[in-house]
């Protein structure tokens, strides 16, 4: 069982979570760096696009390393804006390709990236779905099923 | 960018991953052994930044260098925050950690050589 309130979406399964998604900050922010440092006027809107994205990465990061109640919510919010921002510029990005003339992660569903930026918001919502059941931290509703997985966290 | 070097980062990340799988698996946590490929790995990566820096200086590589200068350097940062956080936990999901940033660290490897030789967009 998971050791205290909080600790859940970090540990076990978790601990990769957050690893990914600290690399898809690393990616994103320095893409972005590289981007508004050298060639900002060239797209101004992709360009912080690509850093709003890098933003979010790192607070979705944070926020599961954390695992606190606040913690939770940032995460919660943080994977939902990322699985819209994918959505949406994945979307724009192959309707009207001349707005976005130099890829940001999230153009074409993060095509560049394995379409792991698409895959990754909804891991994570389920994971802070399903930590939340576990350590009770929020009002459990149907709890039975979900346990008995092979992804429930295991203790060495 | 060397060759031979890239080809040796990619097969000791790739052997890394491939280790860390096998003991994931298995369900053990990190050990001694992980840390010993990280380390290789880091001192290849150093080696590749050290090697990439003095070409770039010649004169070689890509027309505009900054996005290569970025992964040159976000590289060298993979094998200690792998090591790090991997080390957090003790179960099979630390080796886990481990897999995933030797994975990531073979695909950077094989970006900067496109974007070294152009023929990434």
């Amino acid at each position: 069982m998971p050791e205290r309130p909080g600790a859940t979406t970090r540990s076990g399964p978790g601990r990769l979570l957050v690893a990914v998604y600290a690399l898809f900050a690393l990616a994103a922010g320095a893409r972005a760096g590289v981007q508004i440092g050298t060639k900002f006027s060239e797209a101004p809107v992709a360009y912080l696009l690509s850093a709003v994205a890098a933003v979010i990465y790192v607070l979705a990061t944070v926020a599961l390393a954390l695992g606190g109640r606040t913690s939770r919510r940032i995460a919660v919010a943080a994977c939902s804006v990322e699985l819209l921002g994918v959505l949406v510029v994945g979307t724009l990005s192959l309707v009207d390709a001349s707005a976005f003339p130099d890829a940001t992660v999230w153009s074409g569903f993060g095509r560049g990236y394995g379409f792991v930026p698409l895959v990754l918001p909804v891991i994570g919502l389920v994971w802070l779905r399903r930590t939340s059941r576990t350590d009770g931290t929020a009002a459990a509703g149907v709890a039975a099923s979900s346990d008995s997985s092979e992804d429930a966290p295991h203790t060495a | 960018m060397t060759t031979t070097l890239g080809y040796a980062i990619i097969a000791v990340s790739l052997l890394a991953a491939a280790y860390s799988l096998w003991t994931a698996w298995r369900d053990q946590a990190m050990q001694v052994p992980h840390l010993v490929a990280l380390g290789v790995l880091e001192v290849l990566l150093v080696t590749q930044a050290v090697v990439g820096f003095l070409k770039l200086s010649g004169g070689e590589g890509p027309h505009s260098s900054a996005t290569f200068v970025g992964y040159l350097l976000a590289i060298l940062l993979i094998p200690p925050a792998g090591a790090g956080w991997g080390l957090l936990e003790r179960s099979r999901y630390g080796p886990g950690v481990i897999v995933v940033a030797c994975l990531a660290v073979a695909i950077m490897i094989v970006r900067m050589n496109q974007i070294w030789t152009g023929t990434h967009a």
